[in-house]
């Protein structure tokens, strides 16, 4: 669809931060009221798609102590799981050489994903994996859950399970507008723009790397969510631009303003550019030690800790594969997924 | 959209109740079945929109253990997009969670193309008012040029996948249906081949035809073009026999069809036509043949001065690139001159009387999972899909596929037992090619008249096994014909005469060593 004006994509998933923060505050409430509820948080995806809750645990009222019962996640917590994630994301696009686009569409599900979901529900390496799944089968570029389980020897069951899950949340609302379609449209216009020599293309051509390795960096954070993919092509433009000093910035953006008769002025579009900077500016990776201790927290929560360990993984199995119950419980770090 | 996130809040134990999101309607029965699933008919439950009627269309499960069916997932991810009167609207998806398939609920609409024209030949004998006509068209039209300019291309437009609304306040709009095929083009394309789905080809453009890979909107237009001569002359414009073979196999009988009528294409008219693969190997030696140019006028019936006749033969275009658009099109002459076309195609306003077109028939015999609840002795009327392909027409219900459906124990008919398969008689896909052939060749009641005569010969002959399309193909016949089927053991007899006449007809279509170089396997 070429119409961003219409999409569902500009409709149903363009939020304000205000909005965003309280979608964020409620996932989470859902996931404590679970916790508290059941002594675990970690939602059952079964084979056919149904979801189950923990299964109460009986002793969790004697448990219920301040020191046994599992803590939730914090906010800032449940983001840097999620931060992790994208980036083993990107890591795992790359390394099966998927087009942009494809990343950027499991990028923008795996976000909206965890709008409606904690990651303290649904574990968010099966999670990023189906969304990666998802994105292939709706940009055309069908993997089969088995290649993709394989290339990363993880059990393709898992994807296949959440896949119904997936689309659910992200109400069907499949369709997402990547920038990086908008960069290519940009450069060429930015061709007419400030007409170029010949021997001056590389210019332009670095600029456009440039840029594309700046969106890579801002789809890593909050933006897609926040604005639509024409701006965060200018905020990418723009950074690259400071690189290469092309051509004047601001005269440009007036006259793409001018020329769409647009209801916007400049000065607006510059706010939104730079509030996206600074998300950029602002994005933080998790520490190994940061990391270590989510996922602690995060394993407890899942009820998958210490004491009823063993009870859990034996239940699990009935339904899964033994590697696939093992690697649920692998602590994530930069090596593994 | 609407119960998709139901199921975050409550985890019911899913037994064997009926879902939550089924009991929010009132099931009437079958109305359709394609390769796809198959679509019910519903109304709604809750005093908001009591008794608005729904079509459900249920995706079966894809059967390559890769999840959900990327047909239906296509389907549906586009149409959450668009909205446009004459573009069927997608009200509600629902998912069983039993066996993971998927229902599709869109407004229902009484009738289509397919069942107007077939109305208009069989039963009124008349040809349909050039008031409705062009109101058909128009709108067809302008739900296309939405699509078009969304970048959308429909891929598999026929007259049976555009549906016309009956009695309401919508009454007489055409609705474009079934999307499992289409594309948004800015997305890099595959060929058709690459799909692996069929595709009739009688409203195939000649550049696919001639194995261009990829699509533009043109070969929609292409296709409006062909509904437009069936919708003057209640005939398909060009039936070709189709070869049916993996993958996309060359079409000649289709191009002979239509090189007859509309000459042979020349580089002059058609300058890219040299880089068409087809073109370029010429193995059938297509470019050599030479055709007398019957004139597509005198096929239609149109003076070739008419408005009529020029926008024709503007949507005829061999060119891909000179094919005039959907947009153009909206603009053409034709839509200017009396009668101007309107909303309500099926009722003109000057009021002339409406023609009563009958309304789908529904199979209540049918429930969602897809299982009969009567004996199989009640042939299944087969009724047509909603927002798919019709069953015994245009040859797109019949499949290829792994047989699924046995029909009929031969104990019903009191008959020995033997172990003879139907299956294992002859390859399936040329069974299909056999009963296309025969379809095409429009002599249905002379097949009847020997079916009946080689009932008594073939009644020694041990079938078990029946395929599911010889049911289709023999209810779509007995209708053909106004031929009722009571008795089940005539109903079974008649099947199996039905079987062995493909392989009559087969054996004819290998001597007369038809354009196929081998009988493919079915996939």
């Amino acid at each position: 669809m070429a119409d961003f004006q219409t999409s569902t994509h500009r409709a149903n998933w363009i939020f304000t931060t205000q909005e965003l923060d309280d979608k964020y505050n409620a996932a989470r409430q859902r996931a404590i009221q679970t916790l508290e509820k059941y002594g675990a948080t970690l939602m059952e995806v079964d084979v056919d798609g149904t979801l189950s809750y923990p299964e109460p645990q009986i002793n969790s009222k004697d448990n219920a102590d301040k020191h046994s019962r599992p803590k939730p996640l914090t906010i800032e917590e449940e983001r840097y799981m999620r931060v992790f994630y994208e980036n083993k994301l990107q890591e795992v696009c790359n390394n099966f050489h998927f087009p942009h686009k494809i990343q950027a569409t499991a990028l923008i599900y795996f976000k909206r994903f965890y709008l409606q979901w904690s990651v303290m529900q649904h574990h968010p390496k099966n999670i990023m994996l189906t969304c990666i799944y998802a994105a292939c089968k709706i940009e055309e570029n069908h993997v089969s859950a088995e290649e993709l389980g394989k290339g990363i020897s993880q059990d393709h069951q898992l994807i296949l399970n959440n896949e119904m899950i997936v689309y659910q949340s992200l109400e069907f609302d499949l369709i997402v507008y990547a920038p990086y379609r908008s960069i290519d449209g940009f450069v060429n216009d930015m061709e007419e723009f400030c007409p170029v020599k010949d021997d001056q293309l590389h210019v332009l051509k670095a600029i456009h790397e440039t840029a594309r390795m700046e969106v890579d960096k801002i789809m890593l954070t909050d933006a897609p969510l926040l604005f639509p993919p024409g701006q965060l092509a200018l905020a990418a433009l723009r950074s690259s631009n400071e690189v290469h000093k092309v051509l004047d910035f601001e005269r440009y953006l007036r006259s793409i303003l001018s020329r769409q008769s647009s209801a916007h002025t400049v000065s607006e579009l510059i706010e939104s550019l730079n509030s996206i900077d600074s998300w950029v500016r602002g994005y933080k990776f998790p520490s190994e030690k940061d990391l270590k201790h989510i996922n602690r927290k995060l394993k407890s929560c899942w009820g998958l800790s210490s004491h009823d360990e063993n009870k859990k993984r034996e239940k699990k199995s009935k339904h899964k594969s033994k590697k696939s119950s093992n690697e649920t419980q692998n602590v994530p770090s930069h090596t593994d997924l | 959209m609407g119960d998709t996130n139901s199921n975050n809040g409550n985890n019911t134990n899913n037994n064997n109740k009926k879902p939550e999101w089924l009991q929010q309607y009132d099931l009437l029965g079958k109305i359709g079945e394609g390769t796809y699933g198959l679509v019910f008919l519903a109304r709604i439950k809750s005093s908001t929109n009591r008794g608005k009627s729904i079509a459900i269309k249920k995706f079966k499960q894809s059967k390559d253990g890769d999840g959900v069916s990327p047909t239906a997932i296509r389907e549906i991810m586009l149409l959450r997009e668009i909205s446009h009167e004459n573009v069927v609207k997608l009200v509600n998806v629902h998912i069983n969670h039993v066996d993971m398939s998927l229902y599709l609920a869109f407004d229902y609409a009484e009738h289509d193309l397919y069942e107007i024209i077939r109305h208009h030949r069989d039963k009124v004998n008349h040809s349909i008012s050039s008031y409705t006509v062009k109101s058909f068209l128009w709108q067809l039209l302008n739900g296309l040029n939405y699509l078009h300019s969304n970048w959308i291309i429909h891929r598999d437009l026929k007259p049976s996948n555009i549906l016309v609304m009956g009695e309401g306040d919508e009454q007489g709009v055409v609705k474009i249906a079934d999307f499992g095929l289409a594309r948004i083009y800015q997305a890099p394309l595959k060929s058709l081949a690459d799909n692996g789905v069929v595709v009739t080809i009688w409203y195939r453009a000649p550049e696919l035809l001639l194995g261009a890979k990829h699509y533009t909107s043109a070969v929609d237009m292409w296709a409006v073009g062909c509904i437009f001569a069936e919708l003057l002359t209640l005939k398909p414009l060009f039936q070709g026999a189709e070869v049916k073979a993996t993958p996309n196999p060359f079409q000649l009988d289709q191009l002979d069809k239509i090189f007859k009528v509309l000459g042979h294409p020349t580089l002059e008219k058609w300058p890219t036509l040299a880089s068409l693969p087809h073109w370029q190997q010429d193995v059938q030696h297509i470019q050599g043949h030479k055709y007398d140019n019957t004139g597509l006028n005198t096929v239609v019936h149109l003076p070739p001065k008419s408005a009529a006749y020029d926008l024709l033969s503007k949507m005829l275009e061999y060119d891909p690139r000179k094919r005039i658009t959907a947009a153009q099109a909206l603009e053409h002459e034709y839509f200017r001159n009396d009668p101007l076309p309107g909303r309500n195609a099926l009722v003109s306003p000057n009021a002339d009387k409406a023609v009563n077109y009958p309304t789908r028939p529904v199979d209540r015999t049918t429930d969602f999972e897809g299982t009969t609840s009567l004996q199989p002795s009640q042939p299944v009327s087969s009724g047509n899909a909603v927002s798919g392909s019709i069953p015994g027409a245009h040859g797109g219900t019949l499949r290829s596929g792994p047989r699924q459906m046995p029909v009929g124990p031969s104990t019903a008919t009191g008959e020995k037992k033997g172990h003879w398969n139907g299956d294992d008689w002859i390859p399936s896909t040329a069974e299909i090619k056999a009963l296309r052939l025969w379809r095409h060749t429009g002599s249905e009641r002379y097949i009847w008249f020997i079916m009946l005569e080689l009932i008594r010969y073939l009644s020694e002959c041990k079938v078990e096994m029946l395929c599911h399309h010889y049911l289709e193909t023999l209810s779509f016949i007995s209708r053909r014909q106004n031929l009722k089927i009571k008795d089940h053991r005539v109903y079974l007899f008649s099947v199996r005469c039905l079987s062995a006449l493909t392989s009559i007809l087969l054996l004819q279509v290998l001597m007369v060593s038809w354009e196929v170089k081998e009988a493919p396997t079915a996939h």
